[in-house]
């Protein structure tokens, strides 16, 4: 798993590549916890790289997007392949989370 | 959860000899995947680490996929349901894995005895194989 972080304004886009499993996801949850507690609370995860992604992956989301919206911020996934997009479905994630097709109107949808 | 990622390689190898397609072998390593971290971090915690074995077998349009375990039975009917209408405040970490099995793959056994342990049968339906 290959993790790069970028900052657009005042949303820090997280992109991921590779699987996000039980031997991946702890470093994912401790990259996307260090933005959040460095100040960054509006996050956008960009999974367009991510080829496969277990109930792990989505205990780093759910953690994730608690802390965030604590802060007042979001977690917000974008750009999912077919295959995760369904793994965020059947678990309901589709619901607590606001989904989008890419990367540029996820950073959108946050308040300038 | 190294043996794991193993298992879940093994089983898309098996998909690809098989010739089942991609979003069906997706499925299945992830059915895989699940329950044999259940097995890693509930069913041998606190214990020495058992043996898990993962067999794959296509049995006409069927993929037949038993894994086999030494830890404390836990048959898949007694895990609680995850509430998936819940808002994330009060969503809990974990849970998810024996909801999203059931959803994945079309039918589940369970079987247990003192001396055999416990076998997890899991079948899912594929498209027939095509002649010529």
């Amino acid at each position: 798993m290959r993790i790069v972080v970028e900052k657009r304004g005042r949303v820090a886009v997280v992109s991921v590549e590779g699987s996000v499993d039980g031997t991946t996801a702890g470093e994912l949850t401790a990259a996307l916890h260090g933005q959040v507690s460095g100040g960054a609370r509006d996050l956008v995860i960009d999974i367009a790289g991510v080829d496969y992604m277990s109930s792990a992956g989505l205990r780093a989301l759910l953690e994730t997007v608690k802390e965030a919206r604590k802060q007042g911020g979001d977690l917000r996934p974008a750009a999912a392949r077919p295959e995760v997009l369904r793994v965020l479905d059947l678990s309901g994630f589709t619901s607590i989370l606001q989904v989008f097709p890419d990367v540029d109107s996820a950073v959108a949808s946050f308040p300038a | 959860m190294e043996n794991v990622s193993a298992f879940r390689a093994f089983v898309e190898d098996a998909c690809r000899r098989a010739g089942v397609d991609e979003s069906v072998c997706f499925d299945l390593k992830l059915a895989v995947d699940e329950a044999c971290s259940n097995l890693v971090v509930h069913g041998y915690k606190g214990r020495q680490p058992g043996p898990i074995g993962v067999s794959f077998a296509r049995e006409g349009d069927e993929i037949v996929i038993i894994i086999t375990d030494h830890a404390p039975p836990f048959h898949p009917d007694d895990a609680p349901l995850p509430r998936l209408d819940a808002p994330a405040s009060e969503r809990r970490p974990g849970g998810l894995g024996w909801h999203m099995i059931k959803q994945l793959v079309d039918r589940l056994e369970y079987d247990s005895d003192t001396e055999n342990g416990n076998r997890l049968r899991m079948v899912k339906k594929v498209v027939p194989l095509q002649n010529g």
